[in-house]
This record gives structure tokens, sequence and C-alpha cells, in this order.
């Protein structure tokens, strides 16, 4: 296929998590305000003169800092992040919206703020450690949108003047519902048989999404959407089996190449800092404040594995399977980062229910933080390949008899 | 002392690298010898009596269950924990642990009673099981103080958690099972031998509905979906919150407690009795009272109940127990009774230890004992551990209102949970408060390397106790799985440290170096 025009653009943009639209901002006079998880309402990050920065630790080699404050059986995201911080890479945000849902997330924040990586010479800048429990009834929703009020809202109001009202989330609702449409747009070609866009040229677009302000890429974005409107697949189809890719968090489009280097084509993204679920629009009504509503929106929607009450986990399978009958995929990749506690009993559990409950064929890995140069990584998605290909070639020729019975031959 | 530098025999001599107990019991002159013999007997005719009414069951569920075994060297257990022990030292320890046993076998009769596998068929089994609800165990129930006509049982309390701290052997097949399910070996063993139970599907049918926690830690709440899973019952889920040091949140810690008192409710036709749970609440104010008067004493220069026998003894007597049990107060009041004869005796002697430790991070279940090692080897005598510091405000015994919010306050510092969640503060900075408060320059700071909670705050405590210029004496272990750390490992770090650093000479050298990894 013909490159899109802006991959090599919103590519750039990863390489940093200050990177060049950041900078375009804060020299604008805006807030960058980072967060890591979806139980962190990312709209209202983005209110008024803010914008969020879905943060990440690009280009990961050593984390012996973070190592030794976090210990090598951390997960390597979490360290990964300490130690970005400790080297000052965090230095241009003005707050911090953390969320203590995940033991390693919530220690590498405590960590961050205990050893005083963010600019000291911002008076403004605030910590947060959202409390956000596992439930999502209507007491979690009050709960939650207590927490928000409080530990977020209240700062960027109190400390920067940051205009907090129901007029103001509603906009930053319809800005982010603008950003969903056109990724939505973007991302259904991958339904197609052939589809015309890549899992890796997806990841790309969304991450970019969560990593930079939203109004300096829009306009990008609306072109990519309408350069697929025309863009040819190949002719010879450059991948050998479809799957989804679901499990924790993936910021890091390498790995979805590594993946479809090996032949399998990665057709919906299920995963933390994917687009499934985070870039699905968000509906408003008028009756009630929309803070509360955000937060309830996102409490519903959260497909997180510690959300571990029956109707969530059956929610979380069913998703998996609808989204391999939806985008046409032959199987589910499970994957989780190493040592992210949650993702390995989901993974476990989940891997066997798929295969042998719901007869999608079903690979299960655990991957490193970097994983692009992982040969193990490789031949364990070329071999998931080859099975799924197996598979296709004995029903193709298990129809064929039944016809030639059905036929009398 | 036990070492006698005349002949060079200790207590590392008892035992043997090829036997699972002790070669001999330990002499310990005619008076406390005899008085360890008259406990030895106690407890097996306790144990007896107990479990006499479903010894038929208990031979099924010896054969049914892997983990049943275990409860078979329940004396050795209390053996462990009370080498090298005299005086009053030894008779706190038989009678905390008396206290924990006793209630520890009424509940193995009761899951006997009503379990399903071993009673087929039997009718008044079904009729039992139908009044019961199941527990996560990670959390108290103390909210079953209001339902008397109701049993609460913690499921995994007995297959894996109990019995993990009675045979260090215990739980290794259900963390292989689970990895070999497809488990990462890098989480929790004891979550992760909880759902291996449930793949092998080890777990007595006792209860008709199920309660949930996602206590205390992620393992912990991942388990969860598990056990939905396997016992298939009507559930509901405690999620108390976690940053739970913020006044705001318990507002929510209220309801969703609630909610699971709703849910007995209509599970069962009954309604919450609350004239039955004040009475509990009394129970718990007055262990929660004795248990401070026991930290009182050990804050003095003569301290007295101090490792296991403080620790485990108020894990049960909160989390298990609940104060549902009047016999732990009976307990507790002559153990205090005692203690305070203790604390003269030694005030009046000056019998004072050689180091004040505290012990903090989760503790080993394989080597509870670990601490009473330390004193007997080195004379380092642990004055609190915090496990035990779990829950201990009082409860408001009148009013409906303020005992919710006391009693979803306890939950959220249960077990694990009080430090290792709520922000770094009830983990690090209650660490140096609690050295202050006890007069303890040491801290055996247990590395659980499976625990990502503390780990995470690893190079902090480092920084902070170097800063404060205490002495933080890292011992690994992996909590269930002695095959990961050994008892043996676990003591080295500490003959290290006090060869190199103290350059410390040991109390009984013979506790130094020797081998026990094959005993319970």
């Amino acid at each position: 296929m013909k490159d899109l025009k802006h991959l090599y653009y919103f590519e750039n943009l990863l390489t940093e998590a200050n990177n060049d639209l950041v900078r375009q901002a804060k020299a604008e006079g805006k807030l960058a305000i980072g967060y890591t998880c979806y139980h962190m309402p990312e709209v209202l990050l983005n209110l008024d003169n803010c914008f969020s920065v879905r943060i990440r630790a690009p280009r990961t080699g050593s984390m012996e800092m973070a190592t030794y404050y976090m210990s090598n059986a951390t997960c390597e995201y979490a360290r990964a992040l300490l130690e970005r911080a400790l080297e000052g890479g965090y230095q241009f945000l003005d707050g911090m919206a953390g969320v203590d849902v995940c033991e390693c997330m919530n220690r590498s924040m405590e960590n961050m703020e205990l050893l005083k990586t963010n600019d000291q010479s911002k008076k403004g800048f605030f910590w947060c450690n959202l409390d956000s429990p596992c439930h999502d009834n209507e007491d979690a929703v009050q709960h939650v949108t207590e927490q928000v009020t409080r530990k977020v809202l209240k700062p960027l109001h109190e400390n920067y003047g940051v205009d907090i009202s129901d007029a103001a989330v509603r906009k930053a609702v319809e800005e982010h519902n603008e950003v969903c449409r056109l990724l939505k747009e973007i991302g259904d070609y991958r339904k197609l048989e052939n589809p015309t866009i890549t899992g890796h040229e997806f990841h790309i677009l969304t991450l970019a999404t969560y990593c930079c302000p939203k109004y300096l890429i829009l306009d990008k974005l609306r072109e990519t959407a309408e350069e697929l409107k025309t863009r040819e697949p190949d002719t010879k189809k450059n991948y050998r089996a479809k799957v989804v890719v679901v499990g924790s968090e993936i910021d890091d489009p390498d790995l979805i190449e590594l993946i479809e280097d090996s032949g399998a084509l990665v057709v919906a993204d299920r995963f933390c800092y994917g687009s499934i679920p985070g870039r699905q629009e968000i509906i408003l009504n008028d009756e009630e404040d929309a803070v509360t509503q955000v937060v309830r929106n996102y409490l519903k929607t959260t497909l997180c594995v510690r959300h571990v009450e029956p109707h969530k986990v059956q929610l979380r399978l069913d998703t998996a399977a609808r989204l391999k009958e939806e985008y046409h995929a032959d199987g589910i990749i499970y994957e989780q980062i190493k040592f992210c506690t949650y993702w390995s009993y989901e993974r476990a559990l989940a891997s066997h229910i798929m295969q042998d409950e719901y007869g999608i064929p079903t690979l299960s890995i655990d991957r490193p933080y970097m994983s692009r140069t992982s040969g193990q990584l490789r031949t364990r998605v070329q071999a998931f390949v080859e099975r799924l290909e197996i598979q296709k070639i004995r029903a193709a020729r298990e129809q064929r008899e039944k016809e030639a019975a059905g036929n009398g031959v | 002392m036990a070492y006698n530098p005349k002949t060079g025999k200790g207590l590392g001599d008892l035992y043997s690298g090829d036997m699972r107990c002790t070669k001999h019991r330990e002499w310990r002159g005619f008076k406390d010898t005899f008085y360890d013999f008259y406990r030895w007997l106690k407890l097996l005719g306790m144990l007896g009596t107990t479990l006499a009414p479903v010894m038929p069951q208990m031979m099924k569920a010896l054969k049914r269950y892997r983990w049943m075994v275990s409860y078979l060297t329940t004396p050795n257990f209390v053996d462990r924990h009370t080498i090298g022990l005299r005086g009053y030292n030894l008779r706190y320890v038989h009678n905390q642990f008396y206290a924990v046993l006793q209630n520890s076998a009424r509940m193995i009769k009761e899951i006997l009673e009503r379990d399903e596998n071993v009673n087929p068929g039997s009718k008044r089994a079904a009729e039992l099981r139908s009044k019961t609800i199941i527990f996560d165990e990670m959390m108290p129930i103390q909210i079953m103080n209001g339902f008397p006509t109701l049993k609460g049982l913690l499921i995994q309390m007995v297959p894996i958690f109990m019995a993990g701290e009675v045979d260090q052997q215990a739980n290794m097949y259900y963390i292989d099972a689970v990895e070999h399910f497809g488990l990462a070996p890098d989480v929790c063993p004891l979550p992760a031998a909880e759902a291996g139970c449930c793949v092998v599907d080890d777990y007595p049918r006792i209860g008709s509905a199920y309660i949930g926690s996602t206590m205390p830690c992620d393992g912990s709440v991942a388990t969860n979906m598990y056990s939905e899973r396997y016992f298939k019952l009507p559930s509901y889920t405690i999620a108390p919150p976690q940053r739970f040091n913020e006044p705001e949140v318990q507002d929510y810690a209220v309801k969703n407690l609630w909610g699971a008192v709703e849910f007995i409710e209509k599970q069962f036709n009954v309604k919450f009795d609350w004239d039955a749970f004040f009475e509990g609440v009394k129970r718990y104010n007055q262990e929660t009272k004795y248990m401070l008067e026991k930290w009182d004493i050990n804050c003095t220069p003569y301290p007295q109940v101090g490792g296991a026998a403080l620790a485990l003894h108020r894990e049960y007597e909160m989390q298990i127990a609940s104060a549902l049990d009047p016999k732990m107060s009976k307990y507790d009041a002559k153990t205090c009774r005692m203690m305070r004869k203790g604390y003269e005796h030694d005030k009046k002697n000056d019998i004072k230890p050689r180091y004040r430790a505290i012990v903090w991070s989760c503790p080993a279940h394989y080597y509870s004992n670990f601490t009473y090692w330390a004193e007997n080897c080195w004379g380092i005598k642990t004055l609190v551990d915090m496990e035990c510091m779990l829950s201990y405000h009082f409860y408001d015994e009148h009013d409906k209102k303020k005992v919710l919010v006391d009693m979803a306050k306890g939950y959220e510092r249960m077990t694990m949970r009080s430090h290792s969640n709520g922000g770094y503060i009830n983990a690090l900075d209650e660490c140096w408060k609690m050295c202050e408060k006890f007069d303890a320059n040491i801290v055996f700071m247990y590395n659980h390397v499976s625990c990502k909670n503390f780990a995470g705050l690893q190079g902090l405590f480092e920084d902070q106790a170097r800063e404060r210029g205490i002495h933080l004496i890292w011992v690994e272990h992996d909590l269930m799985d002695p095959r990961t750390v050994s008892r043996k490992a676990m003591r080295d770090r500490v003959n290290r440290y006090m060869t190199t650093v103290f350059r410390a000479e040991p109390l009984d050298p013979t506790l130094v170096d020797y081998d026990d990894e094959l005993t319970w």
C-alpha cells in the first residue's frame, strides 16, 4: 500500500513524551496534564486551556535507577516511567493525574512525587492518586465524581484558574468525540476483507491522539481519514492471518509491527493505550451534570481487569469474541506486560475460556515493555499464524468434503 | 538460654536435614518441660474433642483433599514457635496459639460438617450449607455478627492460608497447578495458590452464597475471577476504597459494605440483627483493648508478648474469628494477666532484650517462627509486626451510622491492607513512626519477592532508613513457596547482617547454620 501521507509525522511525535506538538501547545500557554490510565477520565484533563498527555517512555533502554527504587520484580512500564521521570523527562508537565488502581503504577507515581521529579519551579503543580473502586454501580460513580472533583478539577481551577464549568466539560467532550469519530472512521477500514490500514499504522494514530494536544492533530487526522477513502490495498495480501490483540498496556507501535511482520495483521486493539475502549464517543444528556456523566461513561466502559465482578468479566470475554467477529479476525492474541499481576490472571483464564468455550484460537504471551527485538515473541506469533493457517486449510478441506458428500460424489 | 557453652550443644542440634520434625523435644528444666508437655496434651485433647464428631468426614477429607494432611502436623506447628522459650514467654505462646487453634479446629469441623464432597446426599449437610455464606479469606467477617442464624466461613482459609502456615510444603502443589494453567510465576503465591486450588478442584463445597473481596492486593483482586467461576454461587464483592486515609472515601466504603449486608438479607431472607451485631462490636473492642495493652508493654524496656504470638494471634482474631468467638477474649484476658506479671518480673530483675526490632512488610507464611529463631540465635526481640497492626481503632457501641463507618475503616485496615494500601504514608512513614514508638533500631524488612506493592517502595525504604540510622535487614522470602527462598536463606540474611554490621556473636551458634528444608 502507498504510505499514508502523515504517518511519518505522527510516528515522529511518538519518539518522545515532550514532543513537538506538546512543546507548541506549551508555548501557546497551555497546560500539560500527564496521566497513564483509562480510569482517569481523559476528557476532564482537556478543559479550557489544558491538554492531556498520556505519558510513555519511548526508546527506553536501561532502567537501573527505577529498578533500585522499585526492584526488578515490578511492571516494566511503571519502572520505565519512573526512570524517565528521574531523567527529567516529564518536567514539562503542569500536573500529574495518577490513579491508585494497580500497585506498580501507584508506586511509580508515589516515587515520582517523593523523589521530586516534577519541575519544582511550577508552584501550581499537583499530584493526584485517584481512588477508583472495582465496581461500576452508581455508588462508585458518585465516589469517583467526588474524587476527580477534589483531586483534579479543584487544583486545576485553584492553582491555574482553569474553567471547570459544565460548559467547559461539554466542550472538551465535543472535541474528544470529534477525535473519536475520526479514529472510528479510520479504524473501520480494518474491518474490510483486505484492510486498507495496518494495525501498526492505526496504533500510531491512536497513540498520537493520546499523547498530543488534540486540537493540533485534528487537521492531519481529517486528512488521513480522507486519504483512506481512496487508499488501495495491496493486490496480494501481505498477511497470513488476522488477529485481535487483547491485553495490558501497549504504547509501543513496534510491538504491533513485530506481530504484523510475523504474519498476523492486527485488526482490533483491545488493550490499554489502544482504541477499544478509549476512542468511543461520550454521549451526554442535558439533565445531569457533565462530570458525573463523564465519570459514569468511563466506569461503565472500562474493560480493565481489576473489575472482577462476574458481569464485568463476562463483558470482557464477550467483547473479545465480538471483536473477533466484527473485525473478521482468525484468532486472538492475549498479551500481558511482564509483572502485570492483573493481566497475568486474566490472560491465563481467558485464553482457556476463549479456546475451550468460545472455540476461538488463542495465543497467550507475556512480553517486556520494549519488545521490538524479542525473537522469542516473533517465533511464538509465527507459530500461532501457522496454526491458524492449518486450521483454515482443514476447515476448507472439510467444507469441500461435505459439499462433495452432499453432491453424492 | 538453651545453648550450653560447655557441651557446645544448642537448639540447632534438634534439627536433622533428613527429618520432618525435630530429633526430640527440648529439655527446658523440669517446670517448663512439664508445662510444655501439659499444653501439648491439652492441645491434642482439644483437637480430639472438637474433631471427634466429624471423624468419618475427616477420614474422607484426608483422601479427598491434598491440604488436609497438613493439619496432622498441628502440634508440631506449636512446637516450632516454643523452641527456646522459657517462663512467661513460653506461656504466652501456648496461650495465644491455643486461642487461635481452638477457633481453627472448630472452623475445620464446621467445614467438614457442611462439605458436599465428604457428605454426599446428606440432608443435614445440605441444611447447614443453605445457611452458610462463604467469604474470600482476605477480609474480616465482622458483619456476620449481625446474622446470628447464619454461618460465615472464609473459604480459602483452611485449604490454603492456614495450611501454609502449619506446613511449609502445603501450598506448592496449588502454586504449580496454576502456573501450569498459565499464570505467570512472578505473582504473589498466596492468591496464586488460591486460584490453583480452584484449578485442581480442591475446595470443599460448604455454602450457598459467596462474598468476594478486592483485598489486599492486585493478586487477591484478580483471584476473585477464579473463585467466582469455580463456586458458581450468587455473589457480592466487597471493594473498600484504596485511599482510605481520606475522610471523603468513607461514604462509599459504608455503602459498599452495607451492600454486602443487603445481599445477605436478600439471599437468605433474614434481617440484620443490630443487637447481636453490637454484642460482637463489644467483643471486638475488648479484643482491641487487650491488643493495645500488649503493644504498650512492648514499648517499654521490658517487652513481653512478641513475635508470632502477637502477630498471628491478632491476625486470626481480627480477620478470622472476627469477634464471633467469645473465647478469644477469654484467652486474651488470661494472656494479659500473665503479661502484667511477666512485665513486673522482668522489670524487677531488669531483664531487657539484647536488640529491639520490629517486623515490616508481609511475613513468610512458611516461616512464622522466624522471629523466635532471631531471638534464640541473636537475641533480637521482635516487638511488633506490621501484620498485627491492622485495624486497632474502637468501634462505636451504640450508634448504627457511626459503627458502620468504624467497621468500614476496619475492613480497610485489615491484614496486609492496612499498610500496603492507602498510599506510601501507611507503609513508609508508619514504619519509622513505629520504630520510634517501640524504641527499635532494627527493622526486619521482609522482602516478599512477589509483592509488587512493597517492592515499589524498596529504594525509598533504603534511602530513608539510612537517613534515620535504622538497621534495615532485608529478608527475602516468597510468602507461601519455600522453594524460591528457603528458611535457611532467610536466616542467612540476618546472620550476614549481624556478623558484618553489628559484629555480634550469636547467643546460640548451633542456630546459625542448620538444615530444616524438609521440616513441616
